[in-house]
């Protein structure tokens, strides 16, 4: 006979019961993703591109909607960035769940990817103990490790996505300490490291795209601690053997406060800088290799000395648009930055970006959208 | 030998005492726990005998000293002069030193290194326009607001208006696109009815209101600001519509230092000094 008072708890556990289900319901529902069927973007100027960050993105559904958005904006690619560490943290083994998530909505929306891959994981580094050394810290005894990732992540994503894995950005920026590892730039080093990664990424993909790194636009002396001018860096990559070791160079070009249309000037950064790269490219005989604007924009902080008013962002955009277009040399204008995850975070990238972290499309989202599909400007005559 | 058959003989007459009065036994026993986690705790926190200490703090007091690191490109907050660093942030800096006892020694940084050097302990406080972000709240400590560089409503003194749902079914002046014509986008879509009139500038929204062609303008405090220090026929609102505070960051482990300087703009606030500072700029 079962005792009466184990009825009474049965109840009681019972009430529980319903009580934690109720207040679970409470909560609100996780964003489910699925994919979409499968979406080509709609475009009148396929130069149009932006450089995505969602490499510090960890909520899948707003992945999503981020690329969702860039290709309702009209930009057919997008550059993002893949580090090494968080693919290859123990050596030797991959693990491609964050860029197989990026990749795969990527595709789904119809995107071409130009990943950027560089940094190193803590294995290829000296222990801290012997040195203490920054993420982008790389001796050359590593270089053919690197070499391995990128051919990995070529056979990979060429094998699963074909050409939506458009190319891959060999490292960033280079002629910055800050970017190589706190030493003092190293053209031959890194050219070295460009070699041996073109030859694994064209091993896993004979017709895969290589880009040699975007150089940051500096007017650093030689002889600076903090990085080259990169003029003088892209000339002793070529006094290195670089001609043939990449198929598109990529360049980064920031207008800052001058127009679009501002003359280039060795001792001025401003948009039209990247002719004196290609003068340079062009005296080493280079002149059929394309390249590729992977990070471009400007800034619309109401208080930074660097930056222009709202109106003058979306003009000086614009006209720089035309005048890649204008150029056979050049096939994409990748904007420097889509969204950034919080808005926050980065106080300067807040005011480059074209979304709100929460995915409002500011002003310069819907010009540019208009602008792809040759649509009426909404905000100017 | 003697000392532990001694111990032996407490423990057992008090194991006694306790059989004979248990429910005596574990009050006292809960009392006696009570005390060591309470004395536990008071012993271990920030600042007592066992607990972690603030190095900088005493290092600054030791050294008299107090390195601060900011980005001198954003002015009217922080920008180079001939002679030295100036600014609402660079003079509030300083003040907190003064207040502290120290010697306030500016250290000037790109943007994108100011955390980075918080972090390596380069710099004691960095201070240039940040907002509290919850991602570095693990191991930063924000101060209290000294400024909010939000966008605020300018409206007629003869025609005042406060908030901006007061603005329904009537023109809100913006600068084309910038955070006030976003922050007026997403207001259309809670009201009835809010047209929105865009000005290449900011000063031309305010200017728009002057003349009657707009019941109000939604722009930064700054610009805000600045503009009416010279058109006394307009005012700001008394609060911002969309807030953006503008905060000191530490390291979190400086826990005394965060108090010190926190209670330094409370009371910069609370004598006057802290808008005094902004005025003399703004």
């Amino acid at each position: 006979m079962i005792p009466k008072r184990l009825y009474t708890y049965a109840g009681w556990l019972l009430r529980v019961a319903l009580i934690v289900l109720f207040v679970r319901d409470l909560a609100p529902i996780k964003p489910r993703v699925h994919l979409d069927l499968p979406q080509t973007v709609v475009t009148e100027h396929p130069a149009v591109c932006v450089h995505t960050r969602l490499t510090d993105e960890v909520e899948e559904w707003k992945i999503q909607r981020t690329l969702q958005m860039v290709r309702e904006m009209g930009a057919a690619t997008i550059v993002e960035y893949f580090p090494w560490p968080y693919a290859e943290r123990n050596r030797g083994t991959y693990n491609w769940t964050h860029a197989d998530r990026i990749m795969r909505h990527a595709a789904n929306q119809g995107l071409t990817v130009i990943a950027r891959l560089d940094r190193s994981p803590a294995w290829a580094r000296p222990p801290i103990q012997e040195k203490v050394t920054t993420l982008t810290y790389l001796e050359e005894e590593y270089f053919d490790e690197f070499a391995a990732f990128v051919g990995a992540f070529v056979n990979r994503y060429s094998t699963l996505y074909g050409d939506q894995l458009r190319g891959v950005i060999i490292w960033n920026e280079p002629n910055l300490s800050l970017e190589w590892g706190g030493r003092a730039p190293d053209p031959e080093a890194y050219t070295e490291l460009l070699r041996q990664a073109y030859a694994a990424a064209h091993a896993a993909n004979p017709d895969i795209t290589v880009f040699g790194a975007a150089l940051a636009p500096t007017t650093e002396a030689e002889d600076s601690s903090a990085g080259m001018n990169e003029i003088d860096y892209l000339t002793r990559m070529y006094a290195a053997g670089a001609a043939g070791t990449f198929d598109v160079l990529a360049v980064h070009t920031y207008g800052f406060t001058q127009p679009a249309t501002t003359d280039p000037d060795p001792d001025v950064i401003n948009f039209r800088r990247i002719e004196l790269l290609r003068e340079v490219m062009i005296a080493h005989g280079d002149g059929d290799t394309p390249m590729t604007i992977t990070e471009s924009g400007w800034n619309d902080d109401p208080r930074w000395t660097n930056a222009v008013r709202p109106v003058q962002r979306i003009t000086y955009t614009l006209a720089a648009f035309q005048m890649v277009e204008a150029w056979p040399w050049v096939d994409h204008l990748c904007l420097w930055i889509f969204r950034q995850p919080a808005d926050h975070r980065n106080r300067r990238d807040m005011y480059y970006s074209l979304v709100s972290s929460d995915f409002y499309a500011k002003p310069i989202y819907e010009v540019i959208q208009a602008y792809a599909h040759d649509w009426e400007n909404p905000y100017l005559p | 030998m003697r000392l532990l058959k001694g111990i032996y003989h407490h423990l057992r007459h008090l194991y006694m005492w306790a059989k004979l009065h248990p429910r005596l036994a574990l009050a006292l026993c809960t009392i006696l726990c009570a005390i060591f986690l309470i004395a536990g705790w008071l012993l271990t926190r920030p600042g007592a005998l066992l607990g972690p200490q603030d190095g900088t703090w005493y290092r600054s007091q030791i050294n008299k000293d107090l390195y601060v690191g900011l980005d001198p490109n954003y002015p009217p907050f922080t920008e180079w002069t001939p002679d030295q660093i100036e600014g609402i942030e660079a003079d509030i800096a300083r003040e907190i030193g003064n207040r502290l006892g120290v010697t306030t020694s500016i250290l000037i940084m790109g943007y994108d290194g100011l955390y980075d050097s918080l972090y390596t302990g380069y710099v004691d406080m960095i201070i240039f326009g940040l907002s509290a972000d919850p991602a570095y709240e693990e191991w930063v400590y924000y101060s209290r607001p000294y400024y909010d560089a939000g966008q605020i409503l300018v409206s007629r003194v003869a025609a005042p208006v406060d908030n901006i749902r007061e603005l329904d079914g009537k023109t809100v002046a913006v600068e084309l696109a910038s955070a006030g014509d976003i922050a007026a986008q997403r207001w259309v879509r809670r009201l009835h009815a809010l047209d929105i009139q865009r000005h290449l500038l900011p000063d031309e929204a305010m200017h728009a209101v002057q003349l009657g062609e707009a019941d109000a303008a939604l722009v930064d405090t700054v610009s805000a600001r600045l503009y009416l220090a010279d058109h006394d026929d307009l005012r700001l609102a008394s609060k911002t519509t969309v807030a953006n505070g503008y905060v000191i960051a530490m390291r979190k482990a400086n826990f005394r230092l965060n108090a010190e300087v926190d209670q330094a703009l409370a009371d910069m606030i609370a004598d006057g000094t802290l808008d005094a500072i902004i005025a003399r700029w703004l």
